[in-house]
């Protein structure tokens, strides 16, 4: 079952100068065809500009494609009379917490969403214990969110689409504001999500390590896909992604130099324990 | 000359019930010309500190002297401290207003009593030192990329030529090659001009790369104050308070765990890859040269 899918995808901005006259137009998605199965962990990248966060906001209905279609679970988001169940199945986590907490108390905040849905108020205290449980945050849920920190209020805000019961969550940079602590705990959470809940994830971050767990890996340059590819297949191609103004996480970086002076490693090694692995056999030593 | 922080104090809401110590017996000596970081989880004090430097926040007790001077002494002029010491916001694109950048630019060296004229030489100046291609200064700055617009923003901070930089978090939301671009250009600026600046940052291994000395501040206090590789050897320390080393210094601490012989102070790529290529056997080891052909 596809969770999402694009058929030929196209986003124009027009812009215009200050009397209103059309100034030009920019093509910030450019027939992009993607298909996203049910329980799949989905990574977005791309420079800044590429188109990312533009097909993001299709996925929950912010934005309507100027041609192309976009399924959400067989829902078409040009029907406007879909657009809630839409946005109830393919939930969406934005980058600054502190823009998308509204409660003065945490389970306040995530019963927030099911409310608005007209949940019966003992399933959302129902709801709201689970997502919260399911993000690790159970035990702050009379605290204020304003007391906590980055990772922590970023756990609340996933908590919050959790409780509408989404099949999908679209995430776009949730950690670029977070200390390494926070990070950390916000990946643990999402991969949690999608492991255990089977909840569809589409992540969009520019942090190169976050997304190696990912099953499929996009590329977006200049609103198209430029690559598409497994994390090991993507980080394969160091030079590409350096033109196409990426990186590619620190240990695959050091395998990379390494191979770079002529020391036969293998290609696309994506953690620390593959390189160590690597390098003990290459040294003739037990791994 | 320099900065000096002499037991630094700085409570939020005193006497009621919510009171914090933000800032809890701050020393620190800022010589001129170095690039410092500042790291420490959310809520560590960082921004609270780097606030003090150019008199935004005041302190609770404790005393800032910057180029010898008190700058709580009742005379002194923020006004000047302030053109002075240039601070950077998070995300400073969104304080960008003006119609074009380089109008956007002048806004800083007008307000400091500059003319047009004399404003417009400093704004140019300041551009060009931030990189951005000169066919963009007329340009909207809203019609920009993330980083071109975060560039702008930093050179509306240079342009009233302060001799101290404050960035907070100026690569927070940028692409890779946007991060690399923009840490470049600062350090370049800190070799060019000698300007003292102060980074703040969430990235472990933008600090390694670039700073010559890192204050890790926990709970409102300084935990560490010292060379990169220094603090990053305490990194069991740093992870307990939400911080992490590089992940080159795990990936070297994993690698002398199973017997290499690397050294795990390196906190950059390339001292890894030397320190690895040293560490396997000499016939494995294959130098650049031979591969070229």
């Amino acid at each position: 079952m596809k969770i999402v899918r694009t058929e030929k995808l196209t986003y124009e901005y027009i812009r215009r100068d200050e009397e209103g006259n059309v100034e030009g137009i920019t093509t910030a998605v450019d027939q992009v065809d993607l298909d996203v199965e049910q329980g799949e962990f989905i990574a977005i990248l791309g420079h800044n500009g590429s188109g990312k966060s533009t097909l993001a906001k299709h996925i929950n209905a912010i934005l309507y494609p100027t041609e192309g279609t976009v399924w959400v679970d067989g829902m078409d988001t040009n029907n406007v009379s879909q657009v809630w169940n839409i946005r109830q199945t393919a939930g969406m986590v934005f980058q600054n917490p502190d823009n998308q907490i509204i409660g003065q108390v945490v389970e306040e905040d995530v019963g927030f969403g099911p409310e608005n849905m007209g949940v019966p108020t003992r399933e959302i205290w129902e709801r709201v214990e689970e997502s919260l449980k399911a993000v690790g945050m159970y035990e702050y849920r009379k605290h204020s969110p304003n007391k906590l920190s980055g990772g922590q209020k970023q756990r609340v805000s996933i908590a919050g689409v959790l409780a509408m019961h989404p099949k999908c969550i679209v995430l776009d940079e949730p950690t670029a504001m977070l200390d390494p602590q926070g990070r950390k705990e916000v990946i643990r959470a999402v991969r949690g999500l999608n492991q255990v809940e089977g909840i569809t994830v589409i992540l969009i971050t520019h942090y190169m390590e976050e997304i190696i767990h990912a099953h499929r890996v996009f590329v977006m340059d200049g609103g198209k896909v430029a690559m598409e590819g497994t994390p090991r297949e993507i980080f394969s191609q160091v030079e590409k992604l350096k033109n196409l103004r990426l990186d590619v996480p620190q240990v695959t970086l050091l395998a990379y130099e390494l191979q770079q002076r002529g020391i036969a490693l293998p290609d696309g090694i994506l953690t620390t324990e593959e390189l160590a692995d690597a390098l003990c056999r290459l040294a003739g030593r037990k791994e | 000359m320099s900065i000096i922080l002499d037991h630094i104090n700085y409570v939020y809401g005193g006497d009621t019930p919510l009171e914090v110590k933000a800032l809890d017996d701050v020393c620190l000596q800022i010589p001129d010309g170095q690039f410092m970081g500042i790291i420490g989880h959310t809520g560590s004090g960082k921004s609270t500190l780097v606030q003090h430097l150019n008199g935004l926040l005041k302190a609770t007790s404790g005393h800032i002297y910057f180029n010898g001077e008190d700058i709580y002494d009742k005379d002194y002029s923020m006004k000047k401290l302030r053109s002075k010491v240039g601070l950077v916001f998070q995300y400073p694109e969104y304080q960008l207003f003006e119609i074009d950048v380089l109008s956007d630019v002048c806004f800083g060296p007008k307000n400091l009593g500059l003319d047009k004229k004399e404003a417009e030489l400093k704004a140019f100046d300041a551009l060009r030192k931030v990189g951005l291609p000169m066919e963009l200064y007329y340009q909207s700055p809203f019609e920009l990329s993330g980083g071109q617009k975060r560039r702008v923003a930093i050179a509306g901070v240079l342009a009233m030529e302060p001799e101290v930089l404050i960035l907070d978090e100026p690569t927070a939301g940028l692409d890779p090659k946007g991060r690399d671009e923009i840490l470049h250009q600062i350090k370049q600026l800190q070799t060019e001009t000698g300007m003292t600046i102060l980074l703040v940052s969430h990235s472990m291994e933008d600090v390694a790369e670039y700073v010559d000395r890192i204050v890790v501040m926990n709970k409102g206090r300084v935990m560490y104050d010292d060379a990169p590789k220094k603090v990053f050897s305490n990194y069991k320390e740093l992870e307990e308070i939400g911080l992490a080393a590089p992940q080159v210094t795990y990936i070297l601490h994993e690698l002398r765990s199973r017997g290499f012989d690397v050294d795990t102070g390196a906190t950059t790529i390339e001292e890894a890859v030397a320190t690895v290529q040293k560490a396997l056997p000499w016939n494995k080891r294959v130098f650049y040269n031979t591969v070229q052909k």
